[in-house]
């Protein structure tokens, strides 16, 4: 006599599978944190040259998005293909499940693991890049590009990797399609950032427009995934 | 699917076929037309309007009367162009997602092509006006910005089509990356255009157009909307025949 579960036990259910897969193996945080390391230290050549930190703060936001542009990458790529290979996904698909709470468990995962790497990934490049200028005091809006740029990239990066993991050459196909596609979040988000650790004054006149737009991003991109994810996961 | 209405298919023979050939001679023509009067009616007018001197990618940039502006006559009503096609690609998207039929997804692909070829020509006639109008060969403007993100949206989408085998999972593959690409244009033009930069100077002041201007573009505007009409209907007509082949071929066989 067992009621189907709500959408929204099914989404914890779901959510809470990849974070125990993930508590077990560890795999996706070491592989990100490592890469994240290594890009991080492909900075380090990258930026010898510069004489002063205040180089590199103009540029930070851009460097920042960088690597989790390349580190969310990573990260997705695998977040499907492991579902695939096992044939865990057409287990999933087998239950009567609500398709849009898999959308939303799996694009949950995904943006949980991104926010950890790139709160490791933020302390770590300040300290190796940074260290001389002083933290400026609009540092704690910089939480806000953070979570919304994340967001929006854990929602496409989703519906693009279901996509991907069904196709030939996927890894590279997932960056091909990716990237353009989250370039104006990544434009909004970069600008946000900048104007957050350079803190000048009137770091509000930068930072406001393209939190909205970000927002505004987020908000159109995730419900277009949602909607069409059934597609997707059907096909 | 059974109860459902079955939806009319677009096929080779129904009316736009007829039209098609006309399109093309008409696409012709009026383009021609609009060459000509770009040259020869179009009175010659001053360039970028930039107050005073402005330097942009390492070099002044005056007002002056330019002759490299008639590019301008194609750029634009090509780039209109390419933003109807990819309406209606859109709507064969949607078509496609709501009844499965193949032949959608086909009238999509073939929307997808004609828009590559407007958004390459777009970006060819860009980078010239760029060039001689604005003294550099690239910068992040955001109407340059957004038509190279479409165009790499536009190759992603044949790359992605490539990859799969399947043609009923490319065909939904393809309407869902379509759809979201098409979502996607809009608000990349929104985002490089609002956020304060103090890497783009905002060259383009928009004065309005003469008469002598607006009849030249609309000249050409409607000479390339024909083109692309007729470029699709044959592109169309192509297709559909190389798949009812294969289909009588296989018959055969059988």
């Amino acid at each position: 006599m067992a009621s189907k579960p709500s959408a929204w036990r099914q989404y914890k259910i779901l959510l809470a599978k990849d974070l125990r897969r993930e508590f077990h193996t560890k795999d996706m945080i070491t592989s990100m944190g490592v890469y994240a390391l290594l890009v991080l230290i492909i900075y380090g050549a990258a930026l010898g040259q510069t004489s002063s930190s205040l180089d590199v703060l103009q540029m930070s936001g851009g460097l920042l998005w960088a690597l989790f542009v390349l580190t969310s990458l990573l990260g997705l790529n695998r977040s499907f293909s492991y579902e695939r290979e096992a044939a865990a996904l057409d287990g999933i698909l087998l239950v009567p499940m609500d398709r849009g709470a898999i959308f939303l468990a799996k694009a949950t995962s995904n943006f949980l693991f991104m926010l950890v790497v790139e709160v490791i990934a933020l302390p770590v490049f300040w300290f190796f890049f940074l260290a001389n200028t002083g933290l400026p005091a609009s540092m704690p809006y910089v939480a806000v590009p953070l979570l919304l740029g994340t967001i929006g990239m854990a929602g496409v990066g989703t519906l693009l990797s279901t996509i991907t993991a069904a196709t030939r050459g996927k890894d590279i196909l997932l960056a091909v399609l990716f990237i353009p596609l989250i370039f104006p979040l990544l434009y909004a988000c970069v600008t946000a950032t900048t104007a957050v650790l350079v803190g000048s004054v009137d770091f509000m006149d930068a930072f406001f427009p393209s939190v909205a737009l970000s927002a505004g991003y987020d908000v159109v991109m995730l419900l277009a995934s949602w909607a069409l994810y059934d597609f997707v996961i059907s096909a | 699917m059974a109860k459902t209405k079955q939806p009319k298919l677009p096929e080779i023979g129904q009316w736009p076929d007829r039209l098609a050939p006309a399109a093309i001679i008409g696409a012709l023509v009026l383009t021609t037309v609009g060459f000509l009067m770009a040259f020869f009616y179009a009175v010659p007018v001053n360039g970028a309007a930039v107050n005073g001197a402005e330097l942009i990618g390492g070099s002044m940039v005056t007002s002056k009367l330019l002759l490299s502006q008639k590019i301008f006559y194609f750029h634009m009503p090509v780039a209109i162009t390419s933003m109807v096609v990819m309406v209606f690609m859109a709507y064969y998207c949607i078509r496609y997602l709501t009844t499965r039929e193949q032949r959608f997804d086909m009238c999509a692909k073939v929307c997808m092509e004609v828009a590559l070829l407007f958004v390459i020509a777009t970006m060819i006639t860009g980078e010239m006006w760029t060039r001689f109008e604005w003294g550099v060969w690239w910068t992040w403007e955001p109407r340059l910005t957004t038509y190279l993100i479409l165009t790499i949206l536009v190759i992603a989408y044949f790359i992605l089509r490539t990859a799969i085998d399947d043609p009923e999972r490319r065909g939904v593959f393809a309407a869902v990356f379509g759809l979201i690409s098409f979502l996607d244009v809009p608000i990349t033009f929104m985002v490089t255009r609002i956020i304060p930069s103090s890497l783009h100077p905002v060259v383009m002041r928009e004065s309005g157009m003469t008469l002598d201007m607006g009849l030249t573009v609309a000249v050409c505007a409607v000479g390339f909307l024909l083109l692309a009409f007729g470029l699709y209907r044959f592109r169309f007509r192509g297709q559909r025949l190389a798949e009812r082949t294969q289909a009588l071929k296989e018959a055969l066989d059988e």
